[in-house]
């Protein structure tokens, strides 16, 4: 089957088998390998995407599903060499080790950045338990999402 | 050779060394542009699958591949007759001193000893084929009787798992020990003594294992792009199955999506794809799921302590006793079990007369490997929980109890019962720190009893040792390890005027190409922006060890200190010949080389590199080039130590707890990069504490099958899961390292399990509870305060 979907802003059109789902879709279509898989059982949130806004886990997906829709990856953030204000928190606060898991949580944190609330850090705590890290222990992860949705000394200086 | 005079007056004091530079490694990480090994992709590129054993132990009478090799788009299949006549057995790397060497191939021979074992491999056009193909092999097994625990294992009479290496379960029999213990015992005001059972767990790193092979025939070159912390000798090893010479074998290792010591060596699936790359002359592709990965990718930890320790009245320890059982699982994987629960049995507590005794014992299980601290947070659970038992026993303040054993900083060197060299370090500070962490004269003050919230209220400690880094090649060799103890790296001039670093070492998360660069820019002094890493490439790094036991950066320091010595000593002397002074009178600041007293005086690196790259900018006398490699192996290895609080609250009806603190206190020498070292701490604690609370692989007895194998059922705690933690640290210099690092990260999973169940059996201290096996879960407290109150 066709489907059309705009991905990071672009509009594509591929013709896809029914059985691909949104993660090797974006993998292997259009070699956008940021989004990364760990389960594909959607436990672990490696392959977190921007869907319409929302952040949602592509391995559960089919790629079928995404006619007429908008999806971003991590490909999306920062201008050709400089790095968004995202990534830079992330950058500033050591918020990744291996960076496995790292694509994850910035499209968590984009979607969250969009909801506009403010949330405390249990707030931004349990918004992040969707994606799982191995290494670093999450407390620098959660530092830089804080520190980007403004609520963190240090956002000024980024 | 520099003279070290002229080197420490021509070196301004640490100016990089130990501040927080951003990571090398992140741009790239956090534009999802890192490079795992499924991030690669090839032309014409084939996918295999790999079909496993679904039974715990099993004699394979047949297999019939007809079905499948006629399926459409089936290219090669691989059987273990094939794999027998085809490659070499999976050489272990760690061998068990005194233990017989059990064979294993790559695909199981006539049987197979645990569920999950590769029986057949299919390289198709894509998975999903392979995978049909996998369906459509028909096998008959002859399901055999299978053992899951180690007490069955080595009961008379059991069934021998491994018939062609051993008479029995028992792998081997490892005692060592100093003085007359059982002497000491008889002695002793009180001997505790506790039977500590620990978890089977697995350090799941979130990217699985995977390899792309590619052959390339009258070659006859194999690369392989592999995720794995060693790949030199992961290459080694693939050399060796795959009978190719190993200058015919490159292994490259860009990114790794975490390691933790499960990625250590070379896995059956990475001699598959090579045989099948091999025949089909065309890319293949493998990349291990997550199902597969909880059967086939090594487990860890799972071990049974029974630990004694007797004291005078006063407290003073008099001997400690340590015989464990480790679960060594179906067969001797490369790195099998750890010898390191026999090293640091004594924790950091001074004891003359010591015994420990291990029995390996082999199960229908998957494979044990090494994972994060190896071996030393199994022996600190069991030594550290029987510190409190001792400290009750005598009505003695734990944390006092602690402190009076302790070795002391005029012990040091200190040679424990087992021979191990504890290097130096202030044993006590930590432990009086994290006591301060957690306010517990306050809380001693409080006394006893539910507070007025009806929970109750505990504190618990757990001090330990970890030792980082290995002691030398010669005591690897006396153990028949096949690896050495040291690093190397080789530095490059380039003509943009900056310095091209090459390792070995593969980026598993630990920030190696950071702090490697910050220790080149402190030697050298050129800029830390002007360095570039390549590294984890079998094909451009000197020989090397791998990134594993804390071991990297202890032992990388030194091959940069010299390699840049020489480096520097060099550069200043082509300098001095185009400013026309003297070598003495120069420096290397940034980008520049300049005069000391005359700043404007100066020559750019690049100018400086491109005549020593052209050689027409050389001394008379003086070769080409600007390039140096160095090896070096630390005299001794380098111990870590710290101290662990945790503060509970339990609900003594149901055995709900919560921790409320957790504090850690840590020493690891000289921190590089103090950020790095506290997201490795704050790592490492956290796959403590999903050990300590909940992470369990559990097999049914009855049909011994893996029955929590999936991310579904196996806990890993999230960012939501995580109790407040402090951590603090001392900074006590190792005499034995170059810039006095100790390891650090592995710290963070030893003393986690001791200090919370401590805290909480402190809590429940007036219900007799004693916790003794892992994990801790609300079960098993309520279990405990049950027990506790019928007895
Ligand atoms: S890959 Fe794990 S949630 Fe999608
Ligand atoms: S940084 Fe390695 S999994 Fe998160």
């Amino acid at each position: 089957m066709v489907v059309t979907v705009v991905v990071n802003g672009t509009r594509v059109t591929e013709t896809i088998p029914t059985r691909l789902s949104v993660t090797d879709f974006l993998r292997h279509r259009l070699g956008l390998t940021g989004t990364h898989v760990g389960c594909e059982q959607g436990v672990c949130g490696m392959c977190t995407v921007v869907l319409d806004g929302e952040a949602v886990k592509s391995c559960l997906m089919y790629a079928a599903q995404l006619d007429g829709h908008e999806v971003e990856t991590v490909e999306s953030l920062g201008d050709g060499d400089a790095l968004s204000p995202l990534q830079q928190a992330f950058k500033s606060e050591h918020g990744l080790q291996c960076g496995f898991c790292t694509p994850a949580f910035l499209m968590t944190a984009t979607a969250l950045a969009r909801g506009g609330e403010p949330l405390t850090r249990e707030e931004i705590r349990e918004e992040l338990a969707g994606v799982l890290c191995r290494c670093t222990g999450y407390e620098f992860i959660v530092n830089a999402v804080e520190r980007h949705l403004g609520a963190r000394p240090g956002a000024a200086d980024d | 050779m520099t003279d070290l005079d002229e080197r420490a007056v021509t070196r301004p004091a640490m100016r990089i060394i130990g501040t927080d530079v951003p990571r090398k490694e992140d741009d790239r990480l956090l534009r999802g542009a890192g490079q795992f090994v499924d991030d690669v992709n090839r032309a014409h590129v084939v996918e295999m699958a790999v079909g496993r054993c679904p039974y715990p132990h099993a004699r394979i009478r047949s297999i019939d591949v007809q079905a499948a090799r006629e399926l459409d788009g089936v290219y090669d299949i691989l059987t273990g007759a094939d794999i027998a006549e085809r490659s070499e057995p999976i050489g272990i790397l760690r061998p068990v001193p005194g233990a017989p060497v059990i064979t294993h191939y790559a695909l199981a021979q006539d049987t197979a000893t645990y569920e999950g074992q590769p029986v057949v491999s299919v390289a198709a056009r894509t998975r999903h084929i392979a995978e049909d193909a996998v369906e459509l092999i028909a096998i008959d097994y002859e399901p055999l009787p299978h053992i899951s625990d180690v007490d069955a294992a080595l009961a008379p009479g059991a069934t021998v798992i491994q018939p062609d290496a051993l008479e029995d379960n028992l792998l081997v029999c490892n005692p060592q020990g100093r003085g007359d213990v059982e002497a000491r015992l008889a002695e002793a005001d009180v001997v505790v003594e506790g039977r500590f059972v620990v978890n089977r767990v697995t350090g799941l790193p979130m990217e699985t294992r995977g390899v792309l092979a590619e052959w390339q025939p009258g070659a006859r070159m194999l690369t392989a792009r592999v995720s794995t912390q060693s790949p030199q000798l992961v290459r080694k090893q693939l050399a060796e199955c795959l009978r190719l010479d190993e200058g015919h074998v490159r292994v490259v290792a860009s990114d790794v999506g975490g390691g933790f010591g499960l990625k250590l060596g070379a896995y059956p699936e990475d001699v598959l794809a090579g045989l099948h790359a091999m025949t089909l002359r065309r890319p293949v592709k493998y990349v291990e799921d997550r199902l597969e990965h909880f059967r086939a990718t090594t487990h860890a930890r799972e071990s049974v302590h029974v630990y004694r320790i007797g004291a005078r009245a006063d407290g003073r320890i008099v001997g400690m006793t340590d015989a464990y059982v480790n679960d060594l699982g179906g067969l001797n994987s490369p790195f099998g079990s750890s010898q390191l629960s026999t090293v640091v049995f004594n924790g950091p507590y001074k004891v003359e007369d010591g015994f420990v005794e291990r029995r390996i014992a082999v199960t229908n299980k998957t494979p044990i490997g090494a994972y994060r601290g190896y071996g030393q947070p199994e022996v600190n659970f069991a030594y550290e929980r029987l510190m409190d038992t001792l400290a009750r026993r005598l009505d003695l303040d734990p944390v006092e109890l602690r402190a009076m054993n302790m070795v002391q900083p005029e012990d040091f060197p200190w040679v424990n019962p087992v021979g191990a060299i504890y290097d130096s370090g202030d044993y006590e500070a930590c432990l009086r720190m994290a006591a301060d962490a957690v306010d517990y004269q306050a809380r001693r003050a409080a006394g006893r009893g539910p507070a007025p919230d009806g929970r109750y209220r505990g504190v618990g400690f757990s001090s330990y040792v970890e030792r980082t880094g290995y002691a030398s090649s010669k005591f690897l060799a006396a153990r028949g390890s096949l690896f050495g103890a040291h690093e190397s790296v080789t530095i490059r001039a380039n003509r943009s005027g900056g310095i091209d670093l090459y390792s070995g070492v593969s980026s598993i998360g630990q920030g190696s190409e950071t702090v490697f660069a910050q220790m080149l820019s402190e030697v050298v002094g050129i800029s830390y922006d002007a360095i570039t890493l390549h590294h984890g490439d079998t094909g451009n790094s000197p020989l090397n060890t791998g990134a594993f036991a804390s071991r990297t950066v202890i032992a990388a320091a030194g091959a940069l200190l010299e390699a840049g010595d020489r480096f520097l000593a060099k550069t200043l002397r082509i300098a001095a010949r185009k400013l026309e002074v003297d070598p003495a009178q120069l420096e290397l600041v940034g980008t520049v080389v300049r005069m000391r007293a005359d700043h404007g005086v100066s020559v750019s690196l690049a100018e400086v590199f491109t005549g020593a790259i052209l050689g027409q900018g050389m001394p008379d006398g003086e070769s080409p080039g600007l390039d140096e490699t160095a090896y070096f192996e630390p005299p001794e290895a380098a111990y870590s130590f710290g101290t662990a609080a945790a503060t509970v609250s339990v609900d003594a009806e149901t055995g709900e707890f919560t921790i409320e603190k957790l504090v850690m206190v840590h020493d690891c020498g000289t921190p590089l990069n103090p950020k790095l070292v506290e997201g490795q701490v704050r790592g490492g604690l956290t796959q403590g504490l999903g050990q300590a609370l909940g992470e369990e692989l559990r097999y049914d007895p009855e049909s011994g099958q893996l029955v929590n194998g999936t991310m579904l059922d196996y806990f890993v705690p999230t960012a939501a899961d995580l109790p407040p933690i402090e951590l603090g640290h001392t900074e006590v210099a190792s005499p034995v390292t170059t810039f006095g690092v100790r390891g650090a990260g592995e710290v963070g999973c030893i003393p986690v399990a001791a200090a919370v169940a401590n805290a909480i059996c402190d809590a429940l201290a007036e219900f007799g509870v004693e916790l003794d096996r892992l994990p801790i879960t609300p079960e098993l407290v309520w279990r405990a305060l049950e027990a506790g109150r019928a007895g």
